[in-house]
């Protein structure tokens, strides 16, 4: 019942490009160049800044800056994508080494869990990147890595590890929370929209575990927000 | 079943005041709104939005979206309710109300049988009488009424009229279970659906609004319902296995492997049982 992100983005993308053919006229217009965020276009030449629109005429380049931006908090997504499977990484090191105590059965199945989600979601924005033309993305936030991985220094226990993990979780949901409503490309609200709830279950059950109750807020904040100011 | 009532009272309370203070951050906004909303009213409608969401659904209805693969796939298009469904979502977004009122009337539809299909479960003795789950079920409902409450003041602010009737597609399936509910599991099953429905309806509205601030309300809301989503998928496999663990604190050291993924089965929420824009729409 699930759709991949990219047949969404896919799907979206088929839209987008019978939209923009509508805008630009249709009339005359043979391809349209389209955001490789949008991806799954056969006729897309574009990058991130530029619309090619071939016209029975010839062909004409066309400024397009609202996929920039996208490509921008896609980047900054999937790095935060990195924090996260590396520190689930690390957790689950710790558990190997004896360094949390006991750990619960379900407990190493949702970070098992939890980091392959983080992969797939940075897996799919690498893969609208590169689509795009630009570097895949495999450093974490800098600053931010720093900040938990001094946190994580301090974890002796499941507890702490999940503490940590819901930080993270909180940061990341927040995140794709402001973002989305700024993102202009279909398939970049899509994907972010598609991997938003997922993070807010992982908070769920982490709130769950940690002996609180899972769905505390009425309507999801953004306080915890990391995109950049 | 163990339950720790007191602490369940105490963060209970908590997050209703969490609530709260959510609520009250959200009527300034909804004031501004009711402003803009003023301005718009008489402006034509986005006749290329119209379009353009129409192209979507077409797509989406060929990829077996808004919950029609579901039905094809059990043989259930051809039966008399399938082929209503099947008119019913192939009918097109008019053009008489803008997009965003009708995704915005459509939400409110959802919630509005959110919160009547909780109300009937709390009658239930088995749903009453089980203190864990009595306060998820009438804190849950709560959420989805003020979820509502923020729909409807949003279609105002944009100039529609609100939607205060169910959903009238989903109301028939509730209707139809009410008199199955012999148990809890069938009734986490059905809040389950109309959970899963309501997050990805959200999760698809993202690509169909043009408003940001309705945009914000909806992206705010998706999550919520995700974690409604979870916690019921959760407590759906406890019942199963060992419900003397659906209690607040639990004992994580007791839980089965699976309570660590069965809460979210797939690593990007999808959209296939999306109501499309039109179907909660005031008529």
């Amino acid at each position: 019942m699930t759709n991949h992100p990219i047949d969404t983005i896919k799907r979206v993308g088929d839209v987008s490009t019978n939209r923009r053919r509508f805008l630009m006229g249709a009339g005359g217009i043979a391809a349209v160049g389209l955001l490789a965020a949008c991806g799954g276009d056969d006729d897309t030449t574009a990058g991130d800044v530029t619309t090619t629109t071939t016209k029975p005429g010839g062909t004409t380049t066309a400024p397009m800056g609202d996929g920039a931006a996208d490509l921008k908090t896609g980047a900054f997504a999937a790095s935060l994508e990195v924090l996260a499977v590396n520190t689930y990484g690390a957790a689950l090191d710790a558990a190997g080494a004896g360094k949390l105590g006991e750990v619960p059965p379900a407990v190493a199945e949702f970070v098992t869990t939890a980091r392959a989600h983080h992969q797939a979601a940075l897996d799919a924005w690498n893969e609208v990147l590169t689509g795009a033309g630009e570097d895949a993305v495999d450093a974490p936030p800098a600053e931010l890595e720093a900040t938990v991985n001094e946190e994580f220094a301090k974890v002796t226990d499941v507890v702490g590890a999940a503490k940590l993990a819901l930080m993270l979780e909180q940061i990341a949901a927040a995140t794709y929370l402001e973002a989305i409503p700024g993102l202009e490309t279909e398939g970049a609200i899509a994907l972010a929209a598609s991997i938003q709830p997922i993070d807010m279950q992982h908070a769920a059950v982490l709130l769950f575990v940690l002996g609180e109750y899972p769905v505390p807020d009425n309507f999801a904040k953004t306080e915890m927000s990391a995109v950049p100011k | 079943m163990s339950i720790d009532q007191r602490g369940l009272r105490e963060l209970i309370a908590e997050s209703e005041d969490l609530q709260a203070d959510a609520l009250r951050d959200m009527k300034p906004v909804l004031a501004d709104l009711t402003e803009i909303g003023k301005e718009r009213r008489g402006r034509p409608i986005d006749l290329d939005h119209v379009r353009h969401v129409n192209t979507e659904r077409r797509s989406l209805l060929r990829k077996g979206g808004f919950g029609l693969g579901a039905f094809a796939g059990k043989g259930l298009l051809a039966t008399g309710f399938g082929a209503a469904l099947t008119a019913l979502v192939a009918s097109p977004v008019t053009a008489q109300e803008p997009v965003d009122v009708q995704v915005l009337q459509t939400a409110s539809s959802l919630e509005t049988l959110a919160v009547a299909t909780y109300t009937a479960a709390l009658t239930l003795p088995f749903i009453s009488g089980n203190a864990t789950v009595k306060a998820f079920a009438e804190t849950t409902m709560k959420q989805h009424a003020d979820h509502n409450a923020a729909f409807q003041a949003q279609t105002e602010a944009l100039g529609g009229t609100k939607q205060t009737e169910p959903n009238a597609k989903y109301s028939k399936v509730v209707e139809d279970a009410m008199p199955g509910l012999t148990d809890a599991m069938k009734v986490v099953e059905l809040a389950t659906a109309l959970e899963e429905v309501a997050t990805q309806t959200y999760v698809n509205n993202m690509t169909l609004l043009d408003d940001t601030e309705t945009k914000k309300i909806m992206a705010s809301v998706m999550g919520v319902e995700a974690q409604h989503l979870a916690v019921l998928r959760a407590v759906g496999a406890l019942l199963g296995g060992a419900p003397e663990l659906i209690k607040i604190p639990t004992e994580p050291a007791k839980l089965p492997a699976a309570a660590g993924s069965v809460a979210f089965p797939e690593p990007f929420e999808g959209t296939g049982m999306a109501s499309p824009p039109e179907e909660g729409a005031v008529q």
